[in-house]
């Protein structure tokens, strides 16, 4: 028999993503990912002033702020083609790699942990012995047997209480949830102390940026902050020692940590890693540049087709060609006007609701297309475009963790493993080790520039009488971010932003191909219907973000979610 | 550069300026730092809608005050000040997107660590419409002052330092002037008569 599960989050006044999924014989065979709640923001930017972009930009989401404000002046700098000096480069890469830091942070532990980790069972740990099976693994002094017994304590007093609070939504006990009461003790440990980890990240946001959320130092031609190694209110020598020491204390947590709970997630579920491989091609640009010119990255991009990574075509730097005239939005399934194909610089936002119609227009999101073909973005894209083009970082810590997984003697894990809703989580982790080597790096060639002399950071723009248009990428913790500008005599004609939700949030297209969500979740177990914790593990593996959150506080108190069984 | 950990009190803005009524939040802080002034122990931000990112600016903070748009019963442009215990409810959430508010997320994470806040306050104002690019309605926007002095005395019951700006500063307001938007709905002339 056909069950129809619907998850639609009732958050507030407006939802943001609803997946439907049509269930027979224990596994998903039909799958829709709608957006709820209309994005509209790209006619807010028509006829503004480009170098204010950004600032409106980082407020499309309340989560990526920074990524949005990036990814504007970018596009700016790219319709003038305007270099930017390389201080303005490092101090922007480092201000990403501390957004990425966190974000990829808070997804694993504070979004989707839960998903895997039964707290319940934490009471039955014997923390000596969770000690134990870190030790020798992980150099986290956070694993020592009296912190464990200080975080059993406190879910023994959280359980006895009988008020579990957040941590009572319920899938507590499901046969789905397998890790040993230790392993399940070690990974809330780190829950609890990624908190402290989530502030370092900020801080190292908030230093550069001036505040965070919403950093205040760019400009379209580079940044704001004044370098002065001889003054107290600028860039200078204390300020940059305060940001090692942040990155200092923040790297072994990621790579102690982090890294090594994602890979005991992925030894002991590695039935994960067939489940969840859905669209098979792959998108990333490169990103963080490591010269004024932006000619050299030091994370690779690329494009993948049908899982083949020997079919993986370069992306150099982001005047690549191919990309500009390959990007394209379909609106057959999403509320808005038009037909077929349209190019982001030719781009249009006219809303057309309808009902949710699954043969019809069911979301908001557009579909977007890579030559036609659907795309999958995010960490998993990054980690198979750098293995695959020989990029030595993503092999180093791929291998490592590929190691580390068989060293619990739980089988061997391939590069082609990692197309699946595991490979998903563990990229992430391999992204933020190498995210964690890369700051140092960035703060290294910052530091050294600085003492060098050069004090620039901002080449003033100019805007030509005639229209230009622009690209701007970035490669966000949720994957390629482009926003697409038309500038007329200095001001906005059109701006357009194709988010990595969009891409893997996609409905289907013309052809009716679905998009990377709904694809993923095809073959999904689903073992009891009433408690859809498998689809949750594949939706949460993409780190759904929903641009532009509406917010509003729920004085009544009303549940957030509800799964819908027919 | 604000240390997010230096001040033991906040006044934290939540929402969406984008987004109508929900930037109410947002806007009602800015009113208040620039027509006001407290000591270096409070400090004053907008966040946006930070989500989870919110529990670094509640960490060991001693006294939390939150101003934003309300989900409850009453007629739009109601102001209500709500202790910790009326508005939260820890009940179980399913959440698919890190875009929830996550108040109470983070409150309950951070107190399991030890390191919630003492209290929280929430100064919340019931909204009229929250769409994109529609501006803040009148109804709501009359409701700042109202919201302002539900903070002053929240500090003052506190005794914490609060006084009004000889030289009040101008709000940095910039979503409220919207070239394309000047219809007579509530915009950057109205913003003025809010620093009184």
């Amino acid at each position: 028999m056909t069950q129809r599960i619907t998850i639609d989050p009732i958050t507030r006044i407006e939802g943001h993503l609803r997946i439907d999924v049509e269930v027979d014989g224990g596994s998903v065979q039909k799958a829709w990912a709608s957006c709820t709640m209309w994005r509209g923001i790209e006619n807010i930017l028509k006829g503004r002033d480009p170098r204010e972009g950004w600032v409106f930009a980082q407020r499309f989401c309340g989560v990526c702020t920074t990524v949005h404000a990036m990814a504007s002046v970018r596009a700016v700098e790219d319709a003038l083609q305007l270099e930017i000096p390389a201080n303005a480069q490092y101090i922007r890469n480092l201000i990403l790699i501390g957004h990425a830091l966190h974000d990829h942070i808070v997804h694993f532990y504070h979004l989707s942990a839960l998903d895997w980790v039964d707290i319940t069972t934490i009471p039955k740990a014997d923390p000596a012995r969770a000690a134990s099976i870190a030790d020798g693994v992980s150099t986290w002094p956070g694993n020592s047997h009296r912190e464990l017994a200080a975080v059993q304590d406190k879910v023994k007093g959280l359980i006895s209480s009988g008020q579990l609070g957040i941590f009572s939504h319920g899938y507590w006990g499901h046969p789905a949830m397998r890790l040993s009461p230790e392993m399940n003790l070690l990974l809330f440990a780190h829950y609890l102390q990624a908190l402290e980890f989530q502030r370092k990240s900020c801080q190292v946001v908030g230093i550069l940026g001036g505040k965070t959320p919403h950093i205040q130092n760019l400009a379209v031609g580079g940044v704001m902050n004044a370098i002065n190694l001889n003054s107290l209110a600028t860039m200078n020598m204390d300020r940059l020692g305060t940001l090692q020491s942040l990155l200092q204390d923040l790297i072994p947590f990621v790579q102690q940590a982090y890294f090594l709970d994602a890979c005991v997630l992925a030894a002991s579920y590695p039935e994960w890693f067939r489940y969840g491989r859905g669209v098979t091609n792959y998108l990333a640009v490169p990103d963080l540049p490591v010269d004024a010119k932006a000619t050299q990255f030091d994370l690779p991009g690329g494009v993948i087709s049908n899982g083949n990574l020997a079919s993986v075509r370069t992306i150099s730097d982001w005047r690549d060609q191919p990309i500009r005239a390959a990007v394209a939005e379909d609106v057959t399934h999403a509320w808005y006007e038009g037909e077929g194909l349209q190019r982001p610089w030719k781009g249009k936002t006219d809303p057309n609701y309808t009902d949710f119609r699954e043969d019809g227009k069911y979301s908001w999101v557009k579909a977007p297309r890579y030559d036609g073909a659907p795309m999958q973005v995010g960490p998993l894209s990054n980690v198979l475009v750098g293995y695959a083009s020989g990029h030595l970082l993503t092999r180093k810590w791929t291998d490592l963790a590929f190691n580390r997984i068989s060293a619990m003697d739980r089988g061997q894990v391939q590069i082609d493993d990692m197309q699946s809703t595991m490979g998903r989580y563990l990229a992430r982790a391999i992204r933020s080790a190498m995210l964690s080597d890369l700051a140092l790096k960035h703060w290294q060639l910052l530091t050294d520039n600085i003492l060098k002399g050069d004090d620039a950071t901002y080449n003033p723009p100019q805007f030509p009488q005639h229209e230009v248009v622009g690209v701007g990428m970035h490669e966000a913790p949720r994957g390629t971010l482009s926003h697409w500008v038309t500038v007329d005599k200095g001001t906005f004609s059109n701006y357009q932003a194709v988010v990595p939700t969009t891409w893997n949030a996609s409905p289907r297209d013309e052809n009716g191909v679905p998009g990377p969500y709904e694809s993923s979740l095809l073959g999904n177990p689903v073992a009891d219907p009433g408690q859809p914790l498998e689809v949750l593990r594949t939706v949460h593996s993409f780190d759904p973000c929903m641009a532009c959150a509406c917010h509003m506080l729920d004085a009544n108190g009303r549940r957030i979610a509800k799964v819908k069984v027919l | 550069m604000r240390d997010s950990a230096s001040s033991p009190v906040s006044v934290i803005g939540l929402g969406n300026v984008l987004l109508g009524d929900d930037g109410f939040g947002s806007m009602t802080v800015e009113v208040f730092r620039c027509a006001y002034e407290c000591g270096p122990e409070v400090e004053i931000i907008d966040l946006g809608t930070p989500g989870l990112d919110l529990a670094p600016f509640l960490y060991g903070r001693d006294v939390v005050v939150i101003v934003d748009a309300v989900a409850a019963e009453g007629q739009p442009g109601t102001v209500r000040t709500y202790a910790e215990s009326e508005l939260l409810d820890f009940r179980a959430q399913l959440r698919l997107t890190d875009h929830d508010p996550g108040l109470q997320e983070c409150l309950a994470q951070l107190r399991l660590v030890g390191r919630g806040p003492s209290e929280v306050i929430v100064v919340g104002v019931i909204p009229e419409r929250c769409a994109f690019g529609e501006g803040i309605s009148r109804t709501v926007l009359a409701a700042t002052p109202l919201a302002i002095d539900s903070i002053i005395r929240v500090l003052l019951e506190r005794g914490l330092d609060c006084r009004k700006r000889p030289q009040p500063d101008r709000p940095k307001l910039w979503w409220i002037v919207n070239p394309k938007l000047e219809d007579g709905r509530a915009y950057a002339d109205d913003a003025p008569l809010l620093t009184c």
